[in-house]
This record gives C-alpha cells, sequence and structure tokens, in this order.
C-alpha cells in the first residue's frame, strides 16, 4: 500500500496533455508557461530536434531508392503508401499500418505519425485564418451545429499563436481570409505575378491571389533560423525554420522545467471519477514493454490528434459514461470532415522562356474563397479555396517519345521548354452526423486494444463543387494567359487531405455537442480537447493554425478556472 | 455549360498525351505489393549489361558523364529487386533474355560485343517496338525509366548534366534564364 502511495505521488502532476503533435506541444507550452506541472504523454518513439532527422541533409544520390518505397515498406505500410507522404526520405514519420489496423467500412486513408512532434514535423504548413463567414456558415444554412464561438472569440489568439510560430504571408484585407501577424511575405515568380494581376484584373478584383501564408521563416525568428528554400521541410528542419514541437513549443515548455515527455505511452483510457464527476488521470500502455500505468492530474487535454483522441473518448467507458466519456449527446465519433481536394487545372505559360527560378520555395499560392459569397451564388453549399504555384521544372516531351542518345541527354540536362501554372482546389465538406467512427471490438492493435471502424463519404454538395473546382481553375488560368489548359480530378477520398475533423464538436448545447466553447467537456469539466476532433465546421482552409489558437485559447481559460476552484 | 464541355474534351486529349511515360509512371501503376518478392537476381554479368544498355541512352558526353559511369548498372537490378512485385519482376528478366537473343539474331553477337552503331539500331529497334505496343510494362520500359531516374538522381547526373544547390538559401523567381543555363537538379 506504501508503494502504490508513493506511485501515486510520483505519478501526479497538475496536468497531462494527450499527444505531442501541434496542438498538444502548444497545451504543453501554454500549460507550463502559466505554472503546471505538465505531463506530456506521447504514444510513439522520442524525436529530438535536428539530431533525429535523419534525410534531412542527404543528397538525392543518397537516397538508396531515390524515394520510391520497395516492396516491403509497401506490406508494413499498405495504407501510408496509398500517398506520397510516405517515401523513402521520410519514411520514419509514419506508422506501421500493420501495428495499428482500423476497419474502413468505406475507403478512409488514415496517415499517422506515432512520435514526439506528430505531424507537427511532417505538416503542409499552410497557415490561415477562419473568417466571420466560417464561424456563421452552419448557423445560417443548417449544416452542423452553431459554432459556440465568433471570430472576435478567436481573433487575439490567433494573433497571439502567429506572432510565436512565426508566419509568413501578405496582408490583402480580404474578409474571407482575415489578416494575421506576418513575417515579411515569400515571392511570387514572374508567372505567378503575371498571372496574379490578369486575373485580378479579369475578375474585377472580386478574385484575389495572394502568395501562401506559411508557418516557414522568411526571417529568423525567436532564436530560430530562417528559411534556406531547400523544399526538404518534410524530412524535419535543421534550421528550426518552420514550426514544429521541436523547433517551437517544446524548447518554451522544456525551458519552464515544469515539462515531463514519456514517449511509447500509448494512453488507452481516461479514468473517470464518480465521486467527483471529473477525470482523475488515465491509463496508459507502454508501447515498448505492454505494461500498464496509471497517471493522476487536476486536468487533462486530449490531443491526440482528431481520430486518436475520439478514440480514447470512446474508449473511456464507465457507469456513468457507458458510451464513451461526455458522450450524452451521441455527437462523440460523428460528423466526421476532411478537405476534398486533387482536382483542379493547369496549362503552360509563355513569354517566360528567358526566365528561370533560384531557390526552391516550399510554398505557393493561395485563391481565397470566392464562392457563395456576394453575388456569386453556386448550386452547392459553402466553396474552395486554391493552391497552386507556377514553375520551370525539367520535363521534356522527348521522355515521353522515348528518345535516347546524346542529344537527349543534352536536353534532358535544360529546363523545360515553358514555365506551367497549376490550381489546385481545396473544397469544405459538410458535417454529416452518419459519417462516423466508433469501436470495432473484432480486431485488436498490436497492443491488444479494440480498433476504431470509419464509416465517412463525400456527398452530393462535394461532388457539385468539384466541378467548380475544375472548370473555375481552368477558367481563371485561361482568363490569366495560360495556354493548354486542362482540367483533372485525380479522385479524393476523406483522409487524403491529412485533415480530419469534427468527430468532437463544440457547441453551446450539450445535447448536441461534446465540448463546450472553451474546448471543455460539458459533461467532465477537466478535460479538454483542443484538436482537430473539437471542429463544428472546417471551412475550406487548412486547418493547424485554428488548432494552436483553440489550444492557446483554452489553456488560458483552462489554468483561470484551476485557479479560481471551479474545475 | 458548353464552354465546360469543351474545356473537359481538351483535358481528355491532353491528359492522354501527358500521362502516356514520364519517368515514374511505370511504378504508381504498377507498384501495389503483391506478397512475393525477390523473384530474380542479377549475375555481374548482367549488371554490365544493364550499364551498357543505360549508357546507350544517357552516354558520356563532352560536359557530364553518363549513365555507365554513373553506377546506373547497380541502380537498375537493385530497383527491379526492391521495388517491382514478382510479376514484374519476372517480365522484366524475360524480357532482358528475349533482347539478349534478338542481339544474336540480328547482330550474330552478343550485347557486350555489339559495336556504337549496333547499339544505335538496337535501341531504335526496341524503341519502336515499345511505341507500336503502346509502352506497355516491358523490360525496355522498366528499363529505361530506371536509367533515368537513376541517373538523374545519381551524384553524377545532379552535379554533371544537372546544377545541384544544396542549400539556395534565397528564393528569386524572376531570375535571367542563359542560354544553355543547365537545369536544376531538384
Amino acid at each position: 500500500m506504501n508503494i502504490n502511495s508513493n506511485l501515486k505521488k510520483q505519478n501526479t502532476y497538475d496536468a497531462i496533455v494527450v499527444g505531442s503533435g501541434i496542438s498538444g506541444g502548444w497545451a504543453a507550452k501554454e500549460l507550463t508557461e502559466k505554472g503546471l506541472k505538465v505531463l506530456m504523454l506521447e504514444r510513439g518513439m522520442n524525436i529530438e530536434h535536428i539530431k533525429d532527422y535523419d534525410s534531412a541533409m542527404k543528397a538525392p544520390w543518397e537516397i538508396e531508392h531515390a524515394g520510391r518505397l520497395t516492396q516491403e515498406q509497401k506490406r508494413t505500410h499498405p495504407v501510408q503508401s496509398r500517398d506520397y507522404p510516405y517515401n523513402e526520405a521520410t519514411e520514419k514519420w509514419w506508422v506501421n499500418d500493420l501495428e495499428c489496423p482500423y476497419t474502413e467500412d468505406k475507403r478512409f486513408d488514415w496517415y499517422r505519425g506515432f512520435h514526439v512532434g506528430g505531424k507537427s514535423l511532417m505538416w503542409g504548413r499552410q497557415s490561415y485564418r477562419f473568417s466571420e463567414h466560417n464561424f456563421e456558415d452552419n448557423a445560417k444554412d443548417g449544416h452542423g451545429n452553431d459554432w459556440p464561438i465568433r471570430y472576435k472569440d478567436i481573433a487575439p489568439w490567433y494573433d497571439y499563436v502567429e506572432k510565436f510560430a512565426g508566419i509568413s504571408g501578405q496582408v490583402e484585407n480580404w474578409p474571407l481570409l482575415p489578416d494575421g501577424k506576418f513575417l515579411p511575405p515569400m515571392e511570387m515568380n514572374c508567372v505567378e505575378k503575371s498571372v496574379k494581376e490578369r486575373l485580378e484584373k479579369h475578375y474585377n478584383n472580386t478574385r484575389l491571389m495572394t502568395i501562401g501564408r506559411t508557418a516557414n521563416l522568411t526571417v529568423p525568428h525567436n532564436g530560430r533560423g530562417s528559411c534556406q528554400y531547400r523544399n526538404l521541410c518534410s524530412r524535419g528542419c535543421p534550421f528550426g525554420a518552420y514550426f514544429s514541437t521541436q523547433s517551437a513549443t517544446l524548447p518554451a515548455a522544456m525551458a519552464t522545467k515544469r515539462l515531463t515527455v514519456r514517449p511509447y505511452s500509448i494512453v488507452n483510457h481516461i479514468i473517470y471519477d464518480k465521486d467527483t464527476k471529473k477525470a482523475k488521470g488515465v491509463m496508459v500502455i507502454d508501447a515498448e514493454t505492454n505494461e500498464t500505468m496509471e497517471f493522476y492530474a487536476k486536468i487533462v487535454f486530449v490531443n491526440g490528434s482528431t481520430l486518436g483522441s475520439t478514440f480514447i473518448l470512446l474508449n473511456s467507458t464507465s457507469d456513468a459514461h457507458p458510451n464513451g466519456l461526455g458522450n450524452a449527446s451521441g455527437q462523440l465519433g460523428h460528423n466526421l470532415m476532411d478537405h476534398h481536394f486533387r482536382c483542379g487545372a493547369e496549362g503552360t505559360a509563355e513569354g517566360f522562356e528567358d526566365k528561370y527560378t533560384y531557390g526552391r520555395r516550399a510554398n505557393g499560392i493561395y485563391i481565397p474563397r470566392y464562392q457563395n459569397v456576394g453575388s456569386d451564388k453556386r448550386d452547392y453549399l459553402r466553396g474552395f479555396g486554391y493552391q497552386g504555384g507556377a514553375s520551370r521544372g525539367a520535363w521534356h516531351k522527348e521522355v515521353a517519345e522515348l528518345a535516347f542518345g546524346e542529344n537527349f541527354k543534352e536536353t534532358l540536362s535544360l529546363p523545360a521548354n515553358s514555365w506551367s501554372m497549376g490550381l489546385g482546389g481545396f473544397g469544405e465538406m459538410l458535417p454529416y452526423y452518419e459519417n462516423r467512427v466508433y469501436i470495432d471490438h473484432s480486431k485488436k492493435d498490436k497492443w491488444g486494444q479494440p480498433v476504431l471502424a470509419i464509416d465517412c463519404e463525400y456527398k452530393e454538395n462535394e461532388a457539385k463543387m468539384r466541378e467548380d473546382m475544375m472548370y473555375d481553375a481552368a477558367e481563371m488560368l485561361e482568363a490569366a494567359g495560360i495556354k493548354n489548359v486542362r482540367t483533372y480530378d485525380n479522385d479524393c477520398y476523406p483522409g487524403m487531405a491529412i485533415h480530419e475533423m469534427g468527430t468532437a464538436r463544440m457547441g453551446n448545447d450539450p445535447k448536441d455537442s461534446v465540448l463546450n466553447k472553451w474546448n471543455q467537456m460539458h459533461e467532465v469539466s477537466n478535460v479538454f480537447v483542443t484538436d482537430g476532433s473539437c471542429m463544428p465546421s472546417i471551412a475550406c482552409q487548412n486547418p493547424s493554425l485554428t488548432f494552436m489558437a483553440l489550444t492557446a485559447r483554452a489553456c488560458d481559460y483552462a489554468v483561470k478556472e484551476l485557479k479560481k476552484g471551479t474545475i | 455549360m458548353d464552354r465546360r464541355k469543351a474545356l473537359k474534351n481538351v483535358a481528355f486529349l491532353l491528359g492522354t498525351a501527358i500521362s502516356s511515360s514520364t519517368i515514374g509512371v511505370l511504378f504508381e501503376n504498377f507498384g501495389t505489393y503483391e506478397g512475393e518478392k525477390n523473384q530474380i537476381s542479377f549475375s555481374a554479368k548482367e549488371e554490365e549489361i544493364l550499364a551498357e544498355f543505360a549508357d546507350i541512352i544517357i552516354p558520356t558526353t563532352k560536359s557530364s558523364l553518363g549513365a555507365k559511369a554513373a553506377g546506373v548498372g547497380d541502380f537498375i537490378p537493385m530497383m527491379v529487386r526492391d521495388c517491382y512485385p514478382a510479376n514484374l519482376q519476372l517480365l522484366f528478366a524475360s524480357g532482358m533474355k528475349e533482347m539478349l537473343s534478338k542481339c544474336q539474331k540480328d547482330f550474330n553477337k552478343d550485347f557486350l560485343s555489339l559495336s556504337g552503331e549496333e547499339r544505335h539500331k538496337l535501341m531504335t529497334d526496341l524503341t519502336a517496338e515499345a511505341i507500336a505496343g503502346g509502352k506497355k510494362p516491358s523490360f525496355f520500359m522498366i528499363a529505361r525509366d530506371l536509367t533515368l531516374l537513376g541517373y538523374f538522381s545519381s551524384e553524377i547526373g545532379c552535379t554533371q548534366a544537372r546544377e545541384y544547390l544544396p542549400i539556395p538559401g534565397k528564393y528569386d523567381g524572376n531570375v535571367d534564364y542563359k542560354p544553355g543555363q543547365k537545369a536544376w537538379a531538384t
């Protein structure tokens, strides 16, 4: 008994943060800086900044299979290998699917990274604010539940996280894409500048093209180095030039000396205390030894990624919460959303043959949503934005013609004859109650846990929108003087954008939402969920910046309430 | 709507032209795991043949060394064994044998003894055959794709045939292109 109580004391913290990715890193930073003793639990291995970025400084010829996957990698990573993010140079960041299977009632590509830093190491870094429109859309058209907050509630927190993270971008005064506290923007290239000018003129400034807003530093910031334009971000940045847990939030949290990080710690469930009606801690499985243990805290932040967090909550059952923790509403696991993309248009730009690029910019251009705003009416709800860019590659028609020999080699040594320009749409998906995840007890993972089943599909609204995502792109490119414009739709399945969200949504009404406006569980006041699962709708912008702002805001509230003694 | 239909047709026409062969297409289409691996192995002589084959496509020129010097002779068999499913490995091996017997038949010589002119003739024939056959997966198409992939990711390809900048340090999207200036390696 003595041993147990000592152990209990040893394993007790002020706060537990489950997960170490973008939102978990922020929670650890904010909570420790506000004076709390924090335990951050990460289910995967530790990754030390710079030292563990194995492929970051490798030249192309040091990547054995030129980046291609082996048959063995395809065997162990059947889901991760469905799309480009998992490749030879980045293989370390993606899970072995055989160890952590899930059930696909319908195809859902679940890309996961189990390691300290989570997907903050592999994210696309595009950082956009949601606008007032985005917070009102659910209430206006009746899909999903009303957001419990509006733009003004989150705006100061966007300011706060942008200043720390370092977001480069151009101020545009565009209502659907509010400006932030930006570092200097990256440059558009000559073709992009020309397209921007012609496009905005053609549409009478009802459409805008701006440089991508990205969490890559254009100037040194908070002791981190600026972008070196290598375009190798996905391997981990040895200059700390993009925002990640390792480059930014973890060092800040560690500096307080109040953070403990425990890798290889799979949170199986949250322990609910029926007497206090609060969570008293978490049960953990050590991923290396399979040993189980408990950790205790006054508050628990759940930041295990949308579906990871949802699994933990669904798996945290008790007499008081038979269908998962805080799930009296029945909404937990439902309303799963992801952006739909992989369609648009591209073509060639003529007249720039005497121009080339220097450096590799890991960023493109952005066209914010303009559909279903003002006089622009469509036959579907919500809308989409575009990411794209122009480049002068090195592809030549002689490759397809199967040429060979001296002249062929000399040709391939030169840049392409012309520049190409493309626009790819990113569309909002509506929240549908029937798009859901649930626990499948018929399968077990490597650690004996049941698995998640995913039942999610795009519907008619998304299909209609995709048509416009192609044709609007083609029309804009043609209006901007681009030649040989062709449209494409490479097919998209939920999960592919790696922007899965919505399965533990916020709302004012406990009857139809899991979290309140502070990301706090309606039913369990000391549990906060601030990753993508909290989102009542997903807009069409890349969401990570919003997770950061919501997390910082929730931490501020949680610590204030803790000090007041209300939680 | 007519406007949109017209665009769609253009997309169809261009789409087929563009996607028919670029580096890596064979990987995308035939790269799923099929449960068996390493159906074939390569002898030292076969590696030499592959190096010479690759060197016909990407020879040494005044400005840079070719595929053989860049190590493509080792790269191709390594890639075929590690990255291709069993059916394509077997297809590759049998296609390679066919090419060797074609050398005997057409030139009455083994592949390594072919003169430069004969090599050119052989490659011209194989190319015509591949185009006539719709560029379907074959020894020729796989070896050719891997030659280009291997060469332009090799140190020689990146630093001699093209120009490699490990740490550019800045981005400028409006620099003058000087005629003859090499493409960036990445």
